[in-house]
């Protein structure tokens, strides 16, 4: 499925389904800050750059 | 974010508060594809009494904190959502509260602005996420046309308008 169908298809959702999906997605971002991952795929990407 | 609707409806009820309208990234999910936000953002009027000039969001918080809310910067977060009472600026903001469209979470009912008045509010923020978000309305045809511009002309944003439309668009999109 193309990019844009499958914006389409999620942008027809209801509005309790694309709730649903916001507070999936924030529980993730939380997750992926709680983790340190980003900060870490920064600082390997940073010390990439360096070496590069 | 069920419960913050349950909870915004009692205050309503109870007259705390007037009418209101998800804004924002949240108001923008009811047209477009949900993308990630951290907040919650709501447009609310508030009853004032005769000769009343500032506007207190004090009834709000205390209501809401008593109710399990908690305080964090401008946010009080509810049901895990840091959310924001925004009480109208000028009057494009008020004409998106009152004609906001009546819809619901899961069976519990609320309001979100009309796509026409989330693009214009956008356009007068005009950080880049704004404009971004803008372009998602455009690409996904989310908006109408007609509408869109009379708001952009009862509240003065046609000049912005085209020159969004010359940075973005390349000259007028029809």
């Amino acid at each position: 499925m193309s990019k844009n169908e499958t914006r389409r298809k999620l942008a027809s959702l209801s509005f309790s389904e694309k709730i649903k999906i916001l507070e999936k997605l924030r529980d993730r971002s939380l997750a992926i800050a709680a983790s340190g991952l980003r900060r870490k795929t920064a600082n390997n990407a940073r010390k990439q750059k360096v070496k590069g | 974010m069920k419960a913050i609707f349950e909870n915004i409806n009692q205050m309503q009820t109870t007259g705390i508060i007037g009418k209101y309208a998800i804004g924002g990234a949240v108001g923008a999910t009811f047209y477009l594809e949900p993308s990630a936000t951290l907040d919650v953002d709501i447009f609310v009027t508030l009853p004032t009494k005769p000769g009343q000039v500032l506007v207190s969001l004090t009834p709000i918080y205390d209501y809401l904190l008593a109710r399990g809310g908690t305080l964090e910067g401008e946010y009080i977060v509810l049901d895990g959502w840091p959310v924001q009472f925004l009480p109208p600026a000028d009057s494009l903001d008020l004409e998106a509260v009152t004609e906001a469209i009546e819809t619901d979470v899961e069976g519990v009912r609320t309001s979100v602005m009309s796509a026409e008045h989330l693009v214009a509010i956008a356009l007068r923020t005009g950080r880049p996420k704004d404009h971004n978000r803008i372009l998602q309305f455009i690409g996904q045809n989310a908006v109408d046309d007609d509408k869109l511009h009379s708001v952009l002309q009862r509240h003065n944003l046609i000049s912005k308008w085209e020159q969004f439309e010359r940075r973005y668009l390349g000259g007028a999109h029809e």
